[in-house]
């Protein structure tokens, strides 16, 4: 075993642990950790973190402080205790104190309540992680513990099928040498198995009473966030053994098909590669919100402008009127000049005015926010049967977000893909089998098909392979050599090992789906895979056990792309099978197969059209001699020491030659139901999918053909594949350069070329003509997202229509979401099913999960979860567009509102001295806001809708005001300003103008302050509410209840406010006594509001109906096209289904690394009993894994395998 | 085992209208054939109102005399704080030409740039003083005319009630150069009920005086609050009839607030007949201090009150605009139409 070139010298250097001299970690950065087995006071002295995860916020006693301190952060809640306290200074009081502390008392009330909840359910959640079990062995005995007792330093067991608690050092296992096998799919989104080793000297510690006495300690780097990386030493009896991330059990791994495993703890809970990988959790706001906190900025300036001009009207008006006015009026013992009566009304001004921005706008808020998530998690249409899984808004503050999603960042594994491989389509000597067509001749769909074929006369067939063209099966039966010879090779050339428990109930395990398919394929066809030992394959063919010699495994790598065995067969015949990428594989046949290529080459083409990763099959036949020299040849190359890797290569290309076809196979990487018609509706509606994997770059291109983002179609895709700084710059350089040279070419003239060279890079690129796409790997990836390099990475990705990163970690996934997201100022959305996606999840603007997969961290850190990946569309067109819709009609209405409700007092500053005083009774400004006006304008911001939700569907450019942000941006906020400071004028100076000769029908004063206040009261009640019922495209008879009721509720509080009986109770708080009757009964007032009404609202008529007439947007014309009704077939824009062949090459995609090949020719894999090791004499023991571990550490730094490397790699 | 939240067959959302968003509902389109006819309705009632309220209140008369200028004596007299005792009266002939003012004749006094919507002034007023039962000493809202200066409550306080306008006016009609006769007023009906039964009401023992014993009266006032009337003795108090009016503190600086109406009989059952008049004015209220002026108004009323042409003129012209604006957005529609058609059935 290698010391890693990575580990610090230091480590290597100390023989024996040194002394303590390190400061703790809770204090400062831990510079490296050290965990001593079975030694729990040892330690605890360093203060490790435990293995509890902590996502909440708050405890029962925390709460109220910490959340009120949280809450008082927010800009404005601490705006308006402000002005609470200027409302108890007496002397620039001008409005009681209730009209501020109700409302704020309420939203303080309902964000706790809100908050607590929300911390209720993370406690939950986190309790159930802290609460789940692990064999601890302390003191010698193996006890359940919950997870969170697990400490740094333990020795725990895990059984099969469990996932990993903490991250361990794996000691020992139930498989031979230690090995285990993990599955990573949470961690890196990588679906195949991988193997651990423990290091040989604890491998042996199989029992419990071994791994008590174990007492090594471990010295190893602090945590960290690198999945793929660790270093460290062991020591133990005086001698040190270097660790490396090839000993290691990553918590989110779950162990698969190894019993049980010992591990030691070396980093728990927040410290483990997970936690640290997960980023912090950020509060996500939306870019409404922002907008809002900029607009009530500069209300707030102007809030603070009005107040300034009123202030300079009192002073003047005290100078010159209300000094003389002092006999009627003195002035406050306070004020002794009229400059400081100014400053006073200065701040009387600030808070009469500063209804302008009622708090009641942030409640009104959430409240709409939380009915929007509601929706989301009532829609049936968003719920999976399958896995009885709804969607879930698990945050409740973005949802408005969803309408302006400009790019997508998805996950493949999990997320595209279902991560089921499925034997699907195969050619067979120039025939291809698998296409069902239905009675048209189209395609068959899913569930149009026939019955699958029937498996049953073969006992070993498993169930749920399904396969719709029966005429392979009878291709088989009657016994064609082709098709038999096909599935032979099938059976044998693999490396996947069997398990079976009862006779005829077979496990495999497969190190890659791929494989697994094809070998269950070759089962049901009546060629089963039975078993292995080093030397031999059993295979059940057609009912006949055979058992044939395994003499050699090539085993697969990246750059041959393939992998052959050499078998002899019963009849002592040596054959060569061979299964690899078509572009590799089709050179090394043998020219007299030419007919029969074509033929499977025009096959190769069509399945790559649809998408399905194919392997092209030969093999070759060997005779005795030449096999016994190649042998010995290889065996000396194998035993070389120097390049031994290029040595057994070449051997393996020479063999490897002159080989005949049999056919291919065509895999289909299962793709998630919708999923391409939800990438293509959304690419409609403008959105950029950019897909990041971990996966390698084959598998994502394939998946990017098959789910329609790659296309046939697209002029060029760009492949960015350089390792280093220099390259990479000059893979970009050139895409650009290629879009550009397009985009030229397509310019007809002079002019549009002139126009090109002297405008920006960015700009031409925004105009690239032609459909590009561009995938880069991880290592690339790596390079481009440095600082001198991002702009230009961003550039042209963006001016690509898709986006490939493959092989990236989960913390580059992040990197390139927080790229988009600081440059393009774009809504960006991230979906994923993995704890490889939570750090990307989190960054993004808006984080998806799929939820119902094995792991739930994806989900936890998630802001919307749901089982598929096609609700997206849903989530997006439908409720994330009206979500928008609706916040933005919501917050003009508002805005609007408040304005026409609180300007009047500034017109009315001019008339009354600039005293401050109110138009309005004050029980009136504190209702209008959370009684009068609130309950229809919730009920909008709710529940309306412009066009129904098939036709967001059916037009996916109805998406494009959200991302542009038409419907609520600085232009739409003048322009409600502006409305509402027109209605506020109107509704001032008409009754002004009536009341200041007018008077009752009995004779008697009519513009008393009172009924002045209680006639603008009304008519602004009125206005504001025709106004909602305007703007209120969808009337449910929730509307109509709001509204109406809304009116009602206002005139009866009025009569109430007024009536006798609460004069008589309180007579100095209710001094309207009276007025409702008196006032209201006049025909002037009615009049006087009825013109107001008038007046305020048919401009806004005409306008929209001239808007509508010369300037409709699409939502109007789709609106109206729906009334029309003309019985038009509803264009389906959407999504026309590509059933156009291509002549695009498959990638192989064939296994995630190498296979076990070495593995089982080595034997070591094999279980003891099962066969005798001693037949192997070819190689040491240990050998096979050094070779192994020399191979991965070489493929770290291979081009190929580069996805191993570290970010700056 | 990683442990999903239990699956429950209930998780299935239930189908409800309202969960689904699929309430049923009214979709407002803004049709042109709707938008229009509502225009053109709505320009139709506001042109008629308009003409009826403008012929309305052209049937009605008005005389309006400012006697700040022509009391000008009495204005300086009263300048002076220390004259509050001396009395000044002030006779302004005027010649009530043409028509007479038929029916109801009401008489206003007017004031000019006294601001009775004052923050201060306006919440400067105690409504529990003011109620039965309740304490005559409640000043607590008044400020600044709590007490006076020997810490005793004033009644009624406050800056309201303390600048109660205290001019007499009476009108004399002068059917020739030496016959004078008073024309009659009356006081009642000039006050809402709620007022004058609710919001003010006198101690209960017969003897106000003794009822406000310990109190003084309003800085400005010349008599204690029970002494208002000296002819009749229920118009005292809180109950007095001007006192009431005044404290319905008015909207603008500029106010006419009712003093009497007409009482129709004898020669006065038709109105007032043309010929000369002249108002008799106990020039109490000063007005000068604070460059504000003061007059007197007849006025009679139509259906709706006053005799304000500006509802007329703002219905006539609302009215007009929308009248026009329904022709020019027809126009635009019409115009517009086959080119939106094509645009719809693209």
């Amino acid at each position: 075993m290698t010391v890693p070139k990575e580990m610090p010298e230091k480590w290597a250097r100390a023989q024996a642990p040194p002394s303590w001299s390190r400061k703790k970690p809770s204090w400062g950065t831990e510079e490296e950790r050290r965990a001593r087995a079975n030694d729990r006071e040892y330690n605890e002295k360093f203060q490790y973190a435990s293995n509890c995860i902590k996502t909440s916020k708050y405890n029962i006693l925390t709460f109220l402080p910490v959340n009120l301190f949280e809450q008082f952060q927010e800009v404005a809640n601490t705006y308006f205790l402000f002005l609470l306290i200027l409302q108890l200074i007496p002397q620039i009081s001008s409005l009681s104190w209730f009209t501020t502390i109700v409302p704020l008392v309420l939203v303080l009330t309902i964000t706790a309540v809100k908050d607590a909840t929300d911390d209720y359910f993370r406690h939950k959640s986190d309790n159930q992680v802290n609460n789940r079990q692990s064999q601890v062995l302390i003191n010698g005995i193996l006890q359940q513990e919950q997870w969170m007792n697990v400490c740094v330093g333990d020795i725990i067991k895990l059984e099969n099928n469990q996932f990993v608690a903490a991250d361990l050092l794996l000691l020992s296992s139930s498989e031979p040498h230690g090995l285990c096998y993990i599955e990573t799919a949470e961690l890196d989104g990588e679906t195949n198995m991988k193997v651990r080793q423990a290091i040989p000297v604890t491998s042996e510690l199989g029992d419990i009473s071994k791994l008590a006495k174990f007492d090594g300690e471990v010295i190893c780097e602090p945590p960290n966030n690198k999945l793929d990386k660790f270093s460290g030493t062991l020591y133990w009896k005086e001698n040190k053994f270097p660790l490396s991330n090839q000993n290691m059990l990553l918590r989110g791994c779950v162990l698969r098909n190894t019993e049980w495993c010992f591990g030691l703890v070396i980093f728990a809970g927040p410290d483990t590669k997970l936690m640290q990988n997960s980023g912090r959790t950020k509060f996500k706001r939306t870019s409404i919100d922002r907008l809002m906190n900029t607009l009530v900025l500069w209300i707030f300036g102007f809030l603070v402008c009005m107040g300034v001009i009123l202030a300079i009207g009192n002073a003047i008006w005290e100078h010159e009127v209300g000094t003389r006015f002092q006999v009627y009026l003195p002035w406050d013992e306070a004020v002794d000049s009229a400059f400081f009566s100014g400053f006073l009304s200065f701040w009387s001004y600030i808070i009469i005015l500063n209804t302008v921005v009622p708090i009641s706008l942030y409640v009104s808020v959430e409240v709409i926010r939380l009915g929007h998530s509601y929706f989301i998690n009532w829609d049936k249409k968003m719920f999976c049967m399958k896995k009885r899984t709804p969607a879930e808004a698990r945050t409740t503050t973005l949802n408005e977000e969803l309408g302006q999603v400009e790019y997508i960042f998805s996950d493949k594994t999990g997320t595209l893909t279902q991560n089921i491989m499925v034997f699907n389509k195969c050619s067979i000597n120039g025939r291809s089998y698998g296409d069902v067509f239905d009675v048209l001749g189209h395609k068959a769909e899913l569930g149009e098909r026939p019955e699958p074929v029937d498996f049953s006369f073969n006992p070993l067939a498993d169930k749920k392979f399904l396969f719709w063209d029966p005429s392979l099966l009878e291709a088989v039966k009657i016994g064609d050599p082709h098709t038999h010879e096909f599935f032979r090779l099938l059976s044998l050339c693999h490396t996947v090992m069997s398990e079976e428990k009862n006779e005829g109930e077979l496990y495999y395990k497969a190190q890659s789906p791929d494989e697994g398919a094809l070998v269950t394929a070759a089962r049901n066809f009546g060629f089963v895979f039975r078993s292995r030992t080093p030397k031999t394959i059993t295979v059940h063919e057609m009912g006949t056990a055979i058992t044939y010699q395994l003499l050699a495994i090539l085993d697969f790598n990246n750059i041959r792309k393939r992998m052959s065995v050499i078998v002899r067969n019963p009849e002592g015949k040596i054959r060569l099978y061979c299964k690899g990428a078509d572009t590799i594989l089709l050179d090394r046949l043998h020219h007299s197969t030419q007919e029969l290529l074509n033929t499977t080459m025009d096959h190769l083409n069509e399945y790559a059209g649809e998408g399905l990763r194919t392997l092209v099959l030969a093999y070759k036949d060997l005779d005795e001699e030449y096999y016994e020299e190649w042998a010995e040849r290889r065996l000396q190359a194998s035993l070389a020491q120097d390049s031994r890797e290029d040595r057994l290569a070449s051997i393996y290309e020479e063999v490897e030659n002159d080989m005949m076809l049999l056919g291919a196979t065509a895999i289909e990487d299962k793709l998630q139901q919708g999923v391409p018609e939800t990438i293509a509706l959304l690419t409609l509606a403008n959105i950029k999918i950019w897909v990041l994997t971990g996966d390698k770059q084959e598998t994502a291109v394939n998946i990017g053909y098959s789910c329609k983002m790659l296309t046939d179609d697209m002029t060029e895709v760009f492949i960015v594949t350089g390792h280093t700084v220099l390259e990479v710059r000059e893979e970009l350089r050139k895409a650009r350069e290629k879009m550009m040279d397009s985009s030229r070419s397509v310019g007809n003239g002079f002019t549009y070329q002139e126009k090109l060279s002297s405008s920006k890079l960015t700009s031409v690129l925004e105009a690239v003509a032609g459909e590009y796409a561009l995938v880069i790997n991880g290592h690339s990836l790596a390079h481009a997202l440095e600082a001198d390099m991002e702009l230009e990475f961003l550039e042209t990705a963006c001016a690509c229509k898709a986006v490939i990163c493959c092989r990236v970690t989960p913390l580059q996934k992040a990197q390139v979401v927080e790229l988009v997201k600081k440059y393009k100022k774009a809504v960006t959305l991230a979906i994923g099913d993995g704890a490889n996606d939570v750090s990307m999840i989190k960054t993004a603007h808006i984080g998806v999960g799929i939820s119902g997969q094995e792991g739930i961290q994806a989900v936890l850190a998630s802001d919307y979860s749901f089982s598929q990946f096609k609700f997206l569309q849903r989530l997006l067109l439908v409720h994330g567009r009206w979500s928008y819709l609706r916040m933005c009609k919501f917050l003009c209405y508002f805005f609007y509102k408040n304005f026409a409700f609180t300007m009047v007092h500034f017109w009315f500053g001019f008339f009354c001295g600039f005293s401050a005083q109110t138009v309005y009774d004050q029980y009136f400004i504190t209702l209008y806001n959370i009684v009068y006006t609130s309950l229809p304008v919730l009920a909008m911001g709710v529940f309306d809708q412009d066009v129904p939700e098939q036709r967001s569907m059916e037009y996916p450019k109805l998406y494009e005001p959200g991302q542009l942000n038409l419907l609520f941006n600085k232009r739409e906020f003048f322009i409600c300003i502006a409305q509402g400071i027109y209605t506020s004028v109107l509704m001032f100076f008409i009754p002004y103008g009536v009341f200041a000769d007018a008077t009752r029908d009995d004779g008697t004063q009519l513009a008393d302050y009172q009924s002045f206040a209680v006639t603008v009261a009304t008519s602004l009640v009125i206005v504001v509410s025709v106004q909602i019922g305007l703007d209120t495209g969808y009337w449910t008879a929730i509307n109509h209840f709001f509204i109406w009721g809304s009116l009602a509720v206002y005139f009866a509080i009025l009569f109430a406010m007024h009536s006798n009986g609460l004069f008589d109770m309180f007579p100095n708080q209710f001094r309207f006594v009276g007025n409702a009757q008196n006032t209201l009964a006049q025909p002037t007032v009615w009049l006087t509001i009825v013109l107001t009404t008038v007046v305020c609202i048919m401009p806004v008529v005409a306008f929209r109906f001239l808007r509508l007439n010369l300037k409709p947007d699409l939502s109007d014309t789709v609106r109206y096209t729906q009334l029309v009704r003309k019985k038009q077939k509803a264009q389906h824009r959407c999504m026309r289904r590509v059933g156009r062949t291509g002549s695009r090459r498959s990638g192989y995609a064939f296994s995630h690394q190498e296979g076990f090949g070495e593995l089982i020719m080595s034997g070591k894999n094999m279980r003891l009993s099962s066969l005798a090791l001693s037949s192997f004499t070819t190689r040491s023991s240990s050998s096979w894994i050094e070779s192994l571990r020399r191979k991965k550490s070489d493929s770290a730094s291979s081009p190929s395998g580069g996805a191993d490397k570290p970010l700056k790699g | 085992m990683e442990e999903r939240p239990q699956h429950r067959l209930s998780r299935l959302p239930d189908n409800s209208a309202l969960k689904q968003q699929e309430l049923p509902a009214h979709r407002l389109y803004f049709t042109a054939r709707r938008v229009l006819f509502v225009f053109f309705t709505t320009g139709i009632f506001c042109l008629c109102m308009g003409i009826i309220l403008i012929l309305s209140a052209r049937s009605t008369q008005e005389i309006e005399i400012n006697y700040t200028r022509i009391c000008a004596n009495c204005a300086k007299l009263r300048e002076n704080a220390s004259n509050f005792d001396k009395e000044c009266t002030c006779s302004i002939p005027f010649y009530l030409s043409g028509k007479m003012m038929v029916g109801y004749v009401y008489m206003y006094y007017k004031l000019y740039g006294f601001y009775q919507n004052l923050y201060r002034y306006v919440r400067s007023r105690s409504n529990r003083q003011q109620l039965v039962g309740k304490d005559t000493k409640a000043v607590e809202d008044c400020a600044p005319f709590k007490t006076s200066d020997n810490k005793t409550p004033i009644v009624p306080c406050g800056a309201i009630a303390n600048s109660m306008f205290n001019d007499t006016i009476i009108l004399l009609h002068n059917i020739n150069s030496s016959v004078q006769i008073k024309v009659p007023m009356l006081k009642s009906g000039l006050m809402w009920w709620t007022d004058k039964y609710v919001r003010f009401q006198n101690p209960s023992s017969k003897n106000l005086a003794d009822e406000f014993r310990g109190t003084t009266k309003p800085p400005n006032w010349p008599k204690p609050v029970y002494d208002l009337d000296k002819k009749d003795p229920r118009n005292n108090g809180f109950l007095n009839d001007d006192f009431i009016v005044w404290m319905r503190a008015a909207a603008f600086p500029t106010f006419k607030t009712q003093y009497g109406r007409l009482n129709r009989t004898h020669r006065f059952i038709e109105g007032l007949p043309a010929g000369n008049y002249s108002f008799n004015i106990t020039y109490n209220f000063p007005v000068t201090r604070f460059h504000g002026e003061k007059s007197v108004v007849l006025s009679t009323l139509t259906w709706y009150g006053g005799n304000s042409l500006f509802l007329g003129l703002a219905y006539t012209v609302t009215g007009a605009i929308t009248w026009l604006a329904s022709f020019a957005m027809m126009a635009i529609h019409i115009m517009l139409k086959n080119k939106k058609m094509s645009f719809f059935h693209q």
